[in-house]
């Protein structure tokens, strides 16, 4: 069978341990990825008003969620 | 501390990091230590881990088991049935922020950038401290391979012991074929 089918099979299945593994998996991909973006923002000089604006939060969300991970950077 | 180490051991502390690494694991624990201490040559430690029957491959399986798919890693075929590539992903990230750099968990401190440096777990730090005792109670200024692995056993719980546990290998057996073979080696 046809890899493509078989992954369109699996993200449509009405399992629901399926799909919720797969939305767990894919959270977690996202704060992973989320994490290093914010970091490297920081790190070029962005403020935390921008970093928010982009990630479509507010500036407090965003330094409550990442500030304490790169302690006063 | 590693300049107390002697070069089979601090090639076993370089060797555990790589066992995160093929992991893709974002700490160092003293299962990949473990690991690491398998693959030794000629050490008190892998001889000792030989004589229980186990191998690297089969250890690993067992980590891979103990861990679990979300326990330390990406969920690599979940995000598959969305049709996401996590190999994919991982290249490109790590072409630009490094080796190890999506393993790190969210809440890991550390910079992106720093080399792919993934830390050690708090039991991994205490087996480091646990093998210096161990060496100096057995007078040795030097710490081995096997004091290492001493340093790992000694704990009430961790991630090898739990390997060892599903490998079948008792660790106040393993404890004793170390212990006996630094002594002959002294």
């Amino acid at each position: 069978m046809d890899e493509g089918v078989q992954l369109a099979e699996a993200a449509s299945s009405r399992d629901p341990a399926t799909g919720l593994r797969a939305i767990r998996a894919l959270r977690d991909l996202a704060e992973r990825l989320e994490a290093l973006q914010v970091d490297n923002a920081r790190r070029q000089g962005w403020s935390w008003q921008e970093i928010a604006a982009e990630l479509g939060v507010s500036r407090q969300a965003a330094h409550k969620k990442h500030a304490r991970r790169m302690r006063g950077r | 501390m590693f300049e107390r180490f002697t070069t089979q051991a601090r090639e076993a502390v370089v060797a555990a990091r790589e066992q995160a690494h093929l992991l893709h694991h974002g700490y160092i624990g003293c299962e990949h230590l473990l690991l690491a201490l398998s693959d030794g040559h000629d050490t008190a430690a892998a001889d000792a881990l030989a004589a229980f029957g186990v191998d690297t491959a089969t250890l690993r399986e067992h980590v891979i088991d103990v861990a679990g798919p979300g326990g330390a890693g990406l969920d690599a075929d979940a995000l598959a049935s969305l049709g996401i590539d996590l190999d994919a992903v991982r290249r490109v990230t790590e072409d630009s922020f490094g080796r190890g750099a999506l393993d790190r968990g969210p809440h890991q401190r550390g910079r992106p950038t720093s080399g792919g440096r993934i830390p050690f777990t708090p039991d991994a730090k205490k087996a480091l401290e646990l093998a210096l005792r161990a060496a100096v109670r057995s007078g040795n200024c030097e710490i081995s391979a096997g004091h290492l692995l001493l340093g790992v056993i000694d704990q009430r719980d961790n991630g090898a012991l739990r390997v060892l546990k599903a490998a079948g290998v008792p660790p106040g057996a393993l404890r004793q074929e170390v212990a006996e073979r630094l002594a002959s080696a002294a």
